[in-house]
């Protein structure tokens, strides 16, 4: 099993989400996140005050999916994320050991 | 589920105890004539819902403490063993007496004091002991009770407004109810107890309910539990149990407010009291730290006396008497025609409104006690739909009335974003009128209930749009704002189409914020912020920004009279304020010399309106009409002007003590009021360099603005005042003593400095 983790545009949730719905995958964990790549921050007035924005504001998502699976929904996060312009963001995935889904019990891939 | 159910479960207990007590005993070397096991709190008075403490005292005559830990460990081991919840303590007659005299929760506890086994006499002299010390103890209690209410609300929130609230801890409680019972026994002071017999009754039988599908002792009502709490009771929906129970915690609250209204009444009298109140405005005094209606104040012939007195009590941080409130209310029933229903109001009344909405949480005490005499419903009907109206949203934590007041004083904080702090208050106030209405969008029906509304008030048709914009698209930023690409131009033309202008833009954007924050940590993160203040900016880029309006047009008239180059006074008296025109020939120090005058007359700038026509200056000033001031001649007024241009020291004085008094009761008010902002715009006027100035309104800050520019030395070519509630926005045209505008590094430097004086002022 897969952890696959995707940093992406906000507004680019909903796409994103119905792309992986459309693949089969119909659970994910969605988080507010604050971060920076090569888009380095850049100055904002707020208040009156000039300051320089060194977070900008990112969704994180998070879906375990069978190994087999991974490098697929990898391709469907990216396509459905992708506007081609800078800041769009980042997928990986890393291995994951073991899955238990609480209220059944099941574990592996069972519990995905 | 009910009482009988409660004393059933509480006998049940009894028993079991009562069993353990007398089999631990006869395996003891305790004497039963020494010992006694009393039941107090909630287990005292009988009542245990299923998941309730057992809360047990034992009394025992002088025991050596082997014995009684002993016997204490061989009588509840097996109670622990079951889990049962068991507080218990161990104490002597002498003991007992002095915890309850130091700590109040024993007091309280005491009070319900209830034999269980042993020795009865014991028993009963503590009993005795508890209310005697009780009744003799209660004025040194008084405080720490209080604090402990307002500790409470402030961790556990008001039963009556939030969407899962605790049936015991929270305000309008459980543990309230409690509390009136106990000041009963004080017999300090008498308390209705029969209005909340039923609130009692229903807030029981919910935590009954609670307790027996959760299996557990928690007492908050989770959203999750609500429906099938509302079922086993024979409600409707989860919906209908919270307004049940939001007005079961009303009238819980109502009466605990009655009894501290008692309390502090009886504890002033026992001090020299003072036989009348001090005037603090037309028809109002402070009387025993409450803001009261003046003796023999006609109320009748004063329509607009609800939201002055609302004012006055907000800004000074003091509460309405409940008497007064109750006055007002008996008024009588609203005809048709009335300027309840029909408006339009007074400006003075929509002004006394607005700033009564700007004081912030303190208007929302005031709020809640004029809506419980159904004074606001009265002013605004369409509030009757949203009072305690429950929403099923898990980012609320409040009733849908409760949230917009929460709004309307998180936006109280933002005033100095916006040119128009009126309006963002009002609009806060209002954001989701439109909620509880099936099949209809809450923007676009509060929409086209905010416009007629705002009319009412006496908003012009303009503003009145403004309003409804507002309602209609206090939602847009923060969804498009983490739902669309702010790189796409599209989405910025779909703001800018939708906005249309950027007065619109930075209201939208404060009540985003005010909303968001209100709603909670969820709404309103640094994370939606930053997107929303992204979006904000990049519209405001594509729009035409803010032009402050050009310095007053003058008339024919004033212009003829402005050639004559003479000082001239002209006063005419409308229904709520005085017009004043005052021409003069131009000076340094002009505008200084007459705001100085106007505040040491105690004359209130309403609106000022200020223009520099050659060598003369044409100023017209519109004055807060008050029954304490008299209204100047045209004699008068024009003395003392010719006084105060040919030496004004005399003037400061006066006006620097007017402001520390006033100071003084600011202060004590304790409103958290935002700090002043000073802005310098150099762009928009080729003739003169536009000041502009949003501060909380005070006595003699037209005097302190103009005098400082004086000293700057810079000449104010024109003015435009605005009082807003009790926000001032002002706006003046200066130039340099060559008649050219500011270079940009002087101007903002007189603005910082111009900051710097109204902060340390204020």
């Amino acid at each position: 099993m897969k952890l696959v983790t995707a940093i992406i545009k906000p507004f680019k949730l909903d796409d994103v989400k119905n792309a992986l719905n459309a693949f089969g995958i119909t659970g994910m964990t969605v988080s507010e996140a604050m971060g920076f790549g090569r888009t380095r921050g850049h100055t904002e007035v707020y208040r009156g005050a000039e300051y320089t924005v060194d977070l900008i504001p990112k969704i994180r998502l998070e879906v375990v999916v069978d190994s087999v699976d991974a490098e697929k929904v990898i391709d469907v996060i990216v396509k459905a994320a992708s506007t081609g312009s800078i800041g769009d963001g980042k997928v990986w995935s890393v291995p994951v050991d073991h899955v238990v889904r609480v209220r059944t019990g099941e574990s592996g891939v069972d519990a995905i | 589920m009910g009482t009988r159910e409660r004393r059933e479960r509480s006998k049940a207990n009894d028993d079991s105890l009562v069993g353990l007590f007398h089999a631990a005993l006869a395996f003891s070397q305790i004497p039963k004539e020494k010992i006694s096991m009393v039941a107090v709190g909630g287990y005292g008075r009988g009542e245990m819902s299923p998941g309730s403490d057992l809360d047990i005292l034992f009394l025992h005559a002088n025991l050596a403490e082997a014995d009684l830990t002993l016997f204490v460990k061989s009588m509840l081991d097996p109670l622990w063993r079951d889990g049962k919840q068991i507080d218990y303590s161990v104490r002597t007659r002498r003991e007992t007496h002095q915890v309850s005299i130091n700590d109040v929760k024993v007091a309280l506890g005491l009070l319900d004091i209830r034999y269980l086994a042993g020795n009865r006499s014991l028993f009963e002299v503590v009993a005795q002991d508890a209310l005697v010390s009780w009744k003799k103890n209660i004025r040194k209690f008084l405080p720490t009770v209080l604090s402990s209410i307002n500790e409470r609300t402030k961790s556990f929130g008001e039963l009556a407004f939030l969407l899962e609230p605790d049936l015991k801890e929270s305000r309008g409680g459980l543990r309230d109810i409690s509390l009136l019972r106990a000041l009963v026994l004080s017999e300090y002071i008498t308390i209705p107890l029969d209005r909340v017999a039923e609130a009692e009754a229903l807030i029981w039988q919910v935590r009954d309910v609670l307790h027996d599908l959760t299996r557990r002792s928690r007492n908050q009502l989770l959203l999750t539990e609500q429906d099938a709490v509302a079922e086993k009771l024979g409600l409707i929906d989860a919906d209908d149990l919270l307004l049940a129970l939001s007005k079961a915690a009303r009238s819980v609250d109502y009466t605990m407010q009655l009894a501290w209204h008692a309390i502090g009444m009886k504890e002033r009298r026992s001090l020299f009291r003072p036989t009348s109140g001090e005037p603090i405005a037309r028809g109002l005094e402070l009387f025993n730290n409450e803001v009261v209606l003046a003796k023999n104040y006609d109320i009748k012939s004063d329509p607009g006396i609800l939201f002055r007195i609302a004012a006055v009590a907000a800004q000074r941080g003091k509460r309405i008497s409940l008497e007064t409130i109750a006055k007002i209310a008996n008024i009588g029933e609203v005809s048709e025609d009335s300027l309840e229903v029909t408006g339009p109001w007074h400006e003075q009344m929509r002004l006394d409104l607005v700033s009564f909405i700007g004081a912030g949480e303190m208007m929302i005490d005031i709020f809640e006690s004029l809506d419980q005499e159904n004074l606001i419903s009265r002013w605004f009907p369409e509030w009757e739909h949203v009072r305690f109206l429950p929403q099923r949203n898990v980012l609320h934590h409040h009733t849908v009335d409760r949230h917009m007041l929460e709004t309307a004083a998180k936006a109280a904080a933002l005033t100095r974003q916006v040119h128009r702090p009126d309006l963002l208050l009002i609009g806060a106030l209002f954001h989701d009128l439109g909620k509880g209405y099936l099949g209809k969008d809450h923007s676009e029906y509060g929409a086209e209930l905010m416009f007629p509304l705002a009319l009412r008030m006496g908003f012009s048709s303009n503003d009145s749009e403004v309003l409804a914009a507002m309602v209609r698209f206090h939602l847009l930023l923060p969804t498009v704002a983490t739902r669309r690409d702010l790189d796409d131009a599209a989405t910025i033309d779909h703001v800018r189409n939708s906005v249309q202008n950027a007065e619109l833009l930075e209201l939208l954007h404060a009540l985003s914020i005010a909303d968001g924050e209100a709603t909670g940590r969820n709404a309103w993160s640094p994370w939606k912020a930053q997107l929303v203040q992204d979006l904000v900016t990049r519209t405001h880029a594509a729009m035409k920004g803010i032009t402050p309006p050009g310095p007053p047009e003058l008339t024919e008239k004033q212009l003829a009279t402005a050639k004559r180059g003479l000082l001239n006074v002209e006063i005419i008296e409308r229904e709520d304020a005085l017009e004043i025109e005052i021409v003069a020939p131009d000076s340094l120090g002009l505008l200084a010399a007459i705001s100085a005058v106007l505040t040491v007359m105690r004359l209130e700038v309403r609106t000022a309106r200020t223009r520099t026509i050659g060598d003369t200056a044409v100023t017209q000033w519109v004055v807060n009409l008050d029954m304490n001031v008299p209204i100047p001649s045209i004699e008068g007024l024009t003395d003392s002007i010719n006084r105060a241009l040919s030496g004004i020291e005399d003037l400061q004085v006066r006006i620097a003590e007017r402001i520390r008094i006033y100071k003084r009761a600011a202060a004590r008010s304790g409103l958290a009021i935002p700090p002043p902002v000073v802005s310098a715009i150099t762009q928009i006027s080729t003739e003169s360099t536009i000041i502009e100035v949003r501060m909380h309104d005070q006595p003699g800050l037209l005097y302190t603005i103009t005098s400082a520019l004086t000293h700057y030395g810079v000449d104010i070519q024109g003015a435009i005042v605005s009082t807003l509630g009790a926000e001032a926005f002002d706006t003046l045209y200066v130039s340099d003593r060559r008649g050219a505008p500011l270079t940009q590094e002087r101007a903002d430097q007189l603005a910082s400095d111009l900051q710097s004086l109204l902060t340390s002022q204020e």
